[in-house]
């Protein structure tokens, strides 16, 4: 240590210098907190620091704004724009804070913490905040909802809302959404979506009731096409009439803010006073109107909508210590025994399920389920998408006093009937009831909720301090729903990595059980934490890996204009000349004229074999907007023209022959962008990518086809343009990023491949600029123009500077115009794109997740050898050198 | 663990995998003491060893030896676990020892439903298992 201070650098002060452990809070205020060898050095620190400090303008004294009146205003203000979870404040001090989709979410934590973060996911337990995901409420008769959801999904994705499982109420279910009768275009996004159990007590009639979870940047979209699906037009007014309690007060505030500007100390005083009575935690949707309707029913369906945004807490536990952690945190509430309880307690809707047998047989059955869960050494042991229900106590009461991590005891492992019934068939079906599904008793909980000022002076005045609080009747009792995600279930390796339990909580709880999980030993995760569980998940990550949905293009685009600015503020030299590295797209992935590409290209190499007119449609360039092409892009250009147009002309020869028969088909799929999520069809795919694995699944699966062109055509013909998801794994060197392109090798590089122990991949040869030329010209004329500009008078030079600047100007090292042939660009053929990829700490390789185009993916694959079925080269952005990857489909 | 490989030809006939989809899970296991090592065929096969090793030497950072370590290895990993155990007492000059146990390892088959008509079904298929206790014996 001494010598690390001794040799301190000039542009650090003397306390960053220290290790960490030796650091303490506000040393860089008091100089005494420092060791006494380097106070002397710190004070003349701080005396310059002093100097170049700048005054701050408060409006208010320290002490006035950490009052907690006006701290509560203020954070009610400063919501009132994007939503806050309630876990916020606890974020906002470790985490780096971004706003996103309307909240403020934790993107990482401000530690360095990615791999103690991936080891949490495997080894340990990593916790997370989802409150920020939507839920929609279906109310209604079962026949009614499921004919109209059945026009939004397909069965040919999986199982649908239908699936006898999931309809019970038993399991959650997944499914994509798209809009009515579209498939497979015009798709929605993902949802999960869990239906109430039938078999309530106390609930005799037949309506159903039916959450759909989903992202926020979807909610938009699916809720608008689940109103004209369900033909839920009329808005609700029962509940605009009463609006929540918890929500009026933040919007009454808005004028004590006002006002707050000129401080008199009189009307400072009538605030307080006023506000004594109204100021209330901002809990929920604090940006909400709240006379906006938030639920809609159908006069002829009778299915009544409702947005539940934000009424729930949703928190996520990954790996397998989230059994100890959620056992250990979470204490099955207590029956009310006694009739003098009655008078005392709050919680009514409690005693009154105390009191009826079949709720405390339900009770006793699901804490015994609970209970058994904490002898089960990982989630995935568990029947995948398995709900179970709960009552639990107020889990700030038993709170350790310090935190620690809950560890598995060897003696809760059992081995016997009922743990084996468990793992078999899952949760009993009466055991996922829950409370939670009862909006009054939920609102109620919220309401009765013991402050943690409240509390804390209880335990303050403990006999004995450090011992149990003991609360009785009073003490709140909270229903929670536990939901079981699977981890990784497709492919072969690592299966059920990054399993857990999703826990369901009425709002206003968060932080009551954030804490608790804390102490147990959960590490917290944010965004980016999202991004690698998926990835190495190997599934799409939401909004990004859609690139058909609307919030994926439009998450597409934010990304490219991030990625173009942050380039354009290094200097030219000094970043990477896409040009010349022959990246033609480097921030966006232009799908649709990859997919364009490769159908003409396919059409062009078969003549005869089936023409339509789509053909004629010229790629559309997505996204850019395109000036004119200037010479240089045209002479570019010319190598792949004669290809185009030969094509063209051939096309138009046969249109009429072929007009009247795709005239339908093109009608029924269109030259639109679309994924290929047939599952019957993926899993034919991925049985062709993978080498010689035809001949090991050939006794098992009788009917599958082989790799024929009669078998490729079917599927191009009915999805001329269509994009697939893909895992890749390097074989051998190389770590890909986001953007990579993924290529067709040629038989040189596979013999060279099979040949050389050492071979790493192909190079791509330098190519020209074309445009460096011309962004020297347009150096030049400015210059003039600057030149005449300063002979001229100024009023004048401003006028003429304008039209120069309406010119898009060229940016160096960036394809400008519109983009050549995208798949024949570079020395070899472009497949698709990378939208995930990393090392990855699981395999020990690199890994990438990406699209690739179905025509391209077939014509590579029926060109390969069964030997090297499967390989493809990858080419980040910003090098020259291809990699050697395999390519799977996993279903 | 070991991939658990085992004919399935038996198992899919009955089953029209059209309906269903075959997920295999993990096996059930119990919570991992520092000397349990379970042995599996994807890492490298001298690797295991010497992490065995190094847990009855003691590790570079100080900490003790252990006195005996279990080698667990399921289905296809039995051979790979025995030859680790055969290989360690081969190369300790006669002061380790080696004790077998088998058993039989209940795993269960996920049979994923393809339509919504249908229940999602769990198999369970048997595999066996070795556990050998490698310990240090004083040499006389």
């Amino acid at each position: 240590m001494l010598k690390a201070v001794a040799q301190k650098s000039s542009n650090s002060l003397v306390f960053q210098t220290l290790p960490r452990h030796m650091r303490r809070r506000a040393m860089s205020h008091n100089v005494k907190r420092l060791p006494r060898r380097l106070q002397e050095m710190a004070k003349k620190e701080a005396e310059k620091a002093a100097h170049q400090k700048k005054e701050q303008s408060k409006n208010k004294c320290h002490k006035a704004r950490r009052c907690h009146l006006n701290r509560t205003l203020e954070f009610n203000r400063r919501q009132k724009r994007n939503i806050w979870l309630e876990t916020h404040i606890w974020h906002a001090k470790r985490f780096h804070m971004v706003k996103k989709w309307g909240y403020c979410l934790g993107e990482r934590p401000t530690t360095k913490s990615h791999r103690a973060c991936y080891r949490a996911m495997t080894n340990l337990c990593l916790l997370q905040d989802l409150s920020y995901y939507c839920c929609l409420e279906l109310k209604g008769k079962e026949e009614e909802i499921l004919k109209a959801l059945s026009q939004m999904c397909s069965t040919d994705t999986g199982l649908t809302f239908a699936a006898v499982h999931c309809l019970s109420g038993k399991r959650q279910g997944s499914v994509m959404l798209y809009q009515a009768n579209k498939y497979p275009r015009d798709m929605l996004g993902p949802v999960t979506f869990v239906w109430k159990s039938k078999t309530t007590p106390g609930d005799s009639s037949e309506d159903r009731q039916l959450w759909i979870w989903l992202h926020p940047t979807l909610k938009l979209a699916v809720l608008e096409e689940m109103k004209t699906t369900c033909q839920c037009s009329e808005p609700v007014t029962s509940s605009v009439c009463v609006p929540d309690p918890l929500l009026t007060p933040a919007q009454e505030e808005s004028q004590p803010e006002l006002t707050d500007d000129k401080i008199g100390k009189k009307r400072k005083r009538k605030d307080n006073e006023k506000s004594a009575q109204r100021t209330k935690k901002t809990i929920g949707d604090g940006t909400r109107d709240p006379c906006q309707p938030r639920s809609w029913v159908s006069p002829t369906t009778g299915i009544v909508i409702s947005d539940l945004t934000m009424e729930m807490n949703r928190f996520r536990l990954i790996g397998p210590l989230s059994h100890c952690i959620l056992t250990s945190a979470l204490r099955a509430a207590p029956l009310h025994t006694g009739e003098e309880d009655a008078e005392e307690t709050p919680h009514h809707w409690w005693t009154d399920t105390s009191k009826s047998s079949d709720g405390v047989f339900l009770h006793q059955r699901q804490e015994a389920v609970f209970q058994l869960l904490g002898g089960i050494s990982s989630p995935a042991e568990i029947p995948a998408g398995s709900i179970l229900g709960l009552t639990v106590r107020d889990p700030r009461v038993n709170l350790p006093p310090q935190r620690s991590r809950a560890l598995p005891h060897l003696e809760r492992y059992r081995d016997d009937e009922q743990v084996r019934q468990l793992l078999q068939e899952g949760v009993p079906l009466e055991c996922t009831h829950s409370f939670i599904w009862n909006q009054e008793i939920c609102s109620s909980v919220t309401e009765n909720k013991i402050p943690d000022q409240d509390l804390n002076r209880m335990r303050s005045e403990l006999l004995v301090p450090g011992s149990q609080l003991v609360l009785g009747p009073r003490e709140s009792k909270i229903p929670i729903l536990l939901i079981q995600q699977p981890g990784k279930v497709t492919g072969k390796d690592r299966l059920g990595w990054g399993s857990g339990w999703d826990v369901l909580l009425p709002k206003g709880w968060g932080m009551a059980f954030w804490i608790p999980f804390i102490f147990r030993g959960a590490r917290v995760g944010g965004l980016k934490e999202a991004t690698v569980h998926s990835q190495y998940r190997r599934s799409p990550n939401i909004p990004g890996d859609f690139p058909d949905c609307l919030a994926g293009v439009r998450f597409a685009e934010e990304q490219s204009k991030d990625l173009l600015e942050k380039y354009k503020r290094r200097p030219p030299a000094k970043r990477p000349n896409y040009v010349k590295l022959g990246t033609l797209a480097p921030f966006c992935c232009p799908w649709e004229q990859l997919t364009g590409d490769w159908e003409s290209r396919v059409r062009a190499s078969m003549p005869g074999a089936q023409d339509d007119p789509r053909r004629l449609e010229v790629p559309s360039v997505p996204g850019e907007t395109c000036q004119p092409s200037n010479e240089a892009g045209i002479s570019e250009n010319q190598p792949t023209k004669p290809e185009v147009t030969g094509c063209e002309a051939h096309t138009g020869t046969e249109v009429v022959l072929g007009q009247g028969a795709s005239e339908n088909h093109a009608a029924a799929t269109g030259s639109q962008l679309c994924v290929l999520r047939n599952r019957k069809l993926l899993r034919q795919l991925s049985a062709w990518c993978g080498p010689g694995s035809e001949a090991r699944r050939a006794p098992c699966r009788g009917q599958q086809e082989e790799l024929t062109r009669k078998a490729c055509l079917s599927i191009l013909d009915e999805f001329p343009r269509a994009l697939v998801w893909v895992s890749l794994s390097l074989l051998r060197k190389g770590s890909p990023e986001p953007q990579t392109m993924i290529c067709v090798p040629s038989e040189e590089d596979l013999l060279q491949l099979s040949q050389d122990q050492g071979y790493h991949g192909p190079r791509e040869s330098k190519h020209s600029d074309p445009f460096k030329s011309l962004i020297l010209k347009q150096k030049e004329k400015k210059k003039m123009e600057k030149r005449r500009n300063r002979e001229l008078t100024a009023p004048e030079g401003l006028a003429a500077g304008a039209p120069t600047a309406g010119q898009k100007a060229l940016t160096k090292g960036l394809w400008s115009g519109p983009l050549p042939g995208l798949t024949s660009h570079c020395s070899r053929l472009l497949l698709g794109f990378v939208t995930q990829g990393d090392f990855s700490m699981s395999v020990g390789c690199g890994e990438a997740l990406g699209f690739v185009s179905v025509t391209g993916l077939l014509e590579m694959l029926s060109s390969q050898s069964a030997a090297t079925r499967g390989l493809v080269l990858l080419r980040p952005p910003a090098s020259l050198q291809y990699r050697f990857a395999r390519l799977a489909i996993e279903v | 663990m070991a991939e658990n490989r085992e004919p399935r030809g038996a198992v899919e006939a009955e089953l029209d995998p059209v309906e269903y989809t075959l997920r295999k899970r993990l096996p059930h296991r119990l919570p991992r003491r520092p000397n349990d090592i379970y042995v599996n065929m994807k890492t490298d096969f001298k690797a295991q060893l010497a992490r065995c090793q190094k847990l009855l030497d003691g590790g570079s950072r100080g900490q003790s030896a252990c006195a005996e370590i279990y080698i667990h290895g399921l289905g296809l990993a039995i051979n790979r676990a025995i030859n680790i155990a055969l290989q360690l007492q081969a190369g300790s000059f006669g002061s380790l020892q080696v004790a077998a146990n088998t058993s039989t390892v209940e795993l269960v088959d996920e049979l994923e439903p393809e339509i919504d008509s249908r229940e999602p079904l769990t198999r369970i298929r048997n595999n066996s298992a070795i556990h050998i206790r490698v310990f240090r014996v004083t040499p006389k």
